[in-house]
């Protein structure tokens, strides 16, 4: 496989950035993942963090080196990222568990698959054409605005989503693919702060013109001034599948050929939803002091015994 | 970010009541100085100043930290009391043992015992450019690893693992002890500074484990290293890297050129050691030290004409690639 890829996430004009990107990848099988933590919900950012962690452990758990069976996969991760959520809030008796969006894909044996689950969306872009995009779980993408018997009063917050990952109910979600890749795809994942900000011509034209390293930012810085002061989380990821050996590389594609079985690479993060790690206040670090000098001095006192 | 390095704290410094004598060495993860307590005694002081996270211009006490790196900061702070921890609850001649852990500065210090001498790795760079078939006699090696496994075994007692033993990390001072150091759980944390977990480890005395994340670690992977550190301190050069050895294993002509210069038992050893599976090593240390210290006479295999003639012919092969490394020696990192 070989594939340049580049990923940017900018905080806005929020007060902290709720979303959470990554991909993973052994010889044989890539993945790419966007989580947007929901607003209006507590911790939306560790509902996002939850939910890429989990999928990349699972990744690395299972992709030896391929996934024997990438449907099942992306079925299995997205409800394991769901109860992961809600285990967690649990664990902290959580009255209103934390939420996020989630959209996945997963690049094998030439070809993509995907899914997602909320508004974060995957473009499919071939030879400067938009071949496919997701369809937002939200009531206007799916033409639920108009008053209907049921529903006699037509909503009025056009962008409400009516699923996601941490909500009691289950997640509504399905599995698309696998389409077969050709040389030059981009596959591009992004949040909403960026396609709410942007028209679709100009996201297409700008993913086909220039490569992802070049395109990504610019796309992003472009979201962020569109959007202005108030501007939500901007985040996207896109990938490029070069045909291996056609023609020499473009700068810094990946080519996992050369990595050996069993090797892992990935960008998420692990532990960074340690709680203590943020609360590691004044009091928690004079805490630990005392903490390890009472320790010196009981070993010093075994020494001496 | 300026790519500048934090700058180290001037002789003469005061802090906490310890007086720098001098900076004696820099990592990614801090600085360590010489020091005087107030009774003019010797001490270690490991600063926690992570080059990539912070900076601080000569004349300044207290590093500033940019605001977009304050939680790697404080994530690497929690490691850096981990160490702190671990180590205090050791008191073991064989382990380097904390004194003292306070705060200043707006960042940490720990206070350790001051060791005077020189590292594994520059007795073997020494002693390997002697060009003897033996780079250290078999008993200083016994000698040598009796004393750090009966540190590791307490290490392991207190249900930790160090995860990078090699011999740059094992310190032999100038009464002729032989102490391990650096347990940085810290480690794991300096790795994710950049875009991706790389998992560290130090090439050729990583176990095969370390480099798949999800295998399990423990005992067995120090054993490993140990095992490593063996063979470094027999042929003069790190071992093959784990990954290499996975499909055709380049170290089975190593051990075989070191046939009859060491004992059987002692190459028997460290290959029980340095198996690839984690359960065909010893499982523990008291296990490896029986084995160890079991006496018996020492054996010695000569090696048969066949294999003498194939090893001549490969030497030739590889000779060039040794003389590259040998000239390069110090500054390729055991």
């Amino acid at each position: 496989m070989k594939f340049s890829v580049f990923q940017v996430s900018r905080k806005g004009g929020r007060d902290k950035n709720e979303d959470r990107m990554g991909y993973c990848y052994t010889s044989g099988s890539a993945i790419f993942m966007l989580a947007d933590g929901m607003g209006g919900h507590p911790d939306g950012e560790v509902a996002a963090q939850l939910a890429v962690q989990t999928i990349a452990t699972m990744f690395q758990n299972e992709a030896r080196p391929e996934l024997p069976d990438v449907q099942a996969f992306l079925n299995n991760v997205v409800r394991a990222a769901h109860r992961q959520i809600l285990r967690y809030a649990m664990d902290r008796a959580m009255l209103d568990p934390p939420r996020t969006t989630l959209v996945v894909a997963v690049v094998q044996e030439g070809c993509v698959a995907w899914t997602h689950c909320g508004d974060s969306r995957l473009y499919l872009i071939r030879r400067g054409e938009l071949l496919t995009r997701t369809r937002d779980h939200s009531l206007l993408e799916h033409d639920l605005l108009k008053p209907s018997a049921l529903q006699p009063q037509a909503p009025k917050n056009r962008n409400v989503l009516f699923t996601c990952l941490g909500s009691p109910t289950k997640p509504v979600f399905a599995v698309v693919g696998p389409v077969s890749l050709q040389q030059g795809d981009r596959i591009m994942l992004c949040s909403d702060g960026l396609w709410s900000a942007l028209k679709e011509e100009d996201i297409v034209a700008d993913l086909s013109r220039q490569p992802v390293d070049v395109a990504v930012p610019e796309l992003v810085e472009k979201a962020l001034r569109l959007a202005g002061r108030k501007s939500d989380n901007v985040t996207c990821l896109a990938m490029a599948w070069e045909t291996p050996d056609t023609f020499e590389s473009t700068r810094g594609s990946i080519t996992t050929d050369s990595i050996l079985d069993g090797v892992f690479a990935s960008t998420v993060q692990g532990g960074w939803l340690d709680p203590d790690s943020d609360d590691l206040d004044d009091d928690a670090i004079e805490r630990s002091i005392a903490e390890i000098n009472e320790a010196i001095r009981r070993s010093s006192l075994k020494k001496k015994t | 970010m300026s790519k500048v390095k934090p700058s180290p704290l001037p002789p003469g410094t005061l802090i906490g009541g310890y007086q720098v004598v001098r900076k004696v060495a820099a990592g990614g993860f801090g600085v360590v100085y010489q020091a005087t307590d107030a009774e003019g005694q010797q001490v270690a002081i490991k600063e926690y100043l992570p080059a990539s996270l912070t900076s601080r211009e000569p004349g300044e006490l207290a590093p500033q930290v940019a605001p977009e790196k304050l939680s790697l900061y404080r994530l690497g702070l929690k490691s850096f009391f981990e160490e702190g921890r671990s180590l205090a609850q050791i008191s073991h001649p064989s382990v380097v043992s904390v004194m003292n852990f306070f705060r200043e500065n707006d960042t940490v210090y720990m206070v350790m015992n001051y060791l005077e001498g020189a590292s594994l790795q520059d007795f073997i760079i020494i002693a390997r450019d002697l060009k003897q078939p033996k780079v250290f006699r078999e008993s200083t090696i016994r000698s040598l690893f009796e004393e750090i496994l009966r540190g590791l075994r307490i290490v392991h007692q207190h249900k930790m693992l160090h995860l990078d033993i090699k011999p740059a990390n094992i310190f032999i001072t100038d009464d002729n002890k032989a102490v391990l150091i650096d347990f940085g759980a810290a480690r794991e944390v300096l790795s994710k500074e950049g875009n991706f977990i790389r998992p560290m480890y130090t090439p050729g005395f990583a176990a095969p484990e370390m480099y798949r994340r999800d295998s399990a670690m423990g005992p067995w992977t120090d054993i490993y290293a140990i095992g490593a550190c063996i063979f470094a301190c027999m042929q003069g050069f790190p071992p093959n890297e784990a990954p290499q050895r996975v499909v055709t294993d380049p170290m089975a002509q190593a051990f075989k050129r070191l046939q009859g210069i060491y004992s059987d038992n002692l190459i028997e050893v460290v290959q029980w050691c340095m198996a690839l599976d984690p359960l065909a090593r010893p499982q523990s240390v008291f296990a490896l030290q029986r084995e160890f210290n079991s006496p018996g006479e020492r054996r010695y295999t000569r090696l048969s004409v066949g294999d003498k003639v194939r090893l001549q012919f490969d030497n030739m092969v590889t000779g060039t690639k040794k003389t590259v490394l040998k000239a390069t020696g110090p500054s390729h990192k055991v």
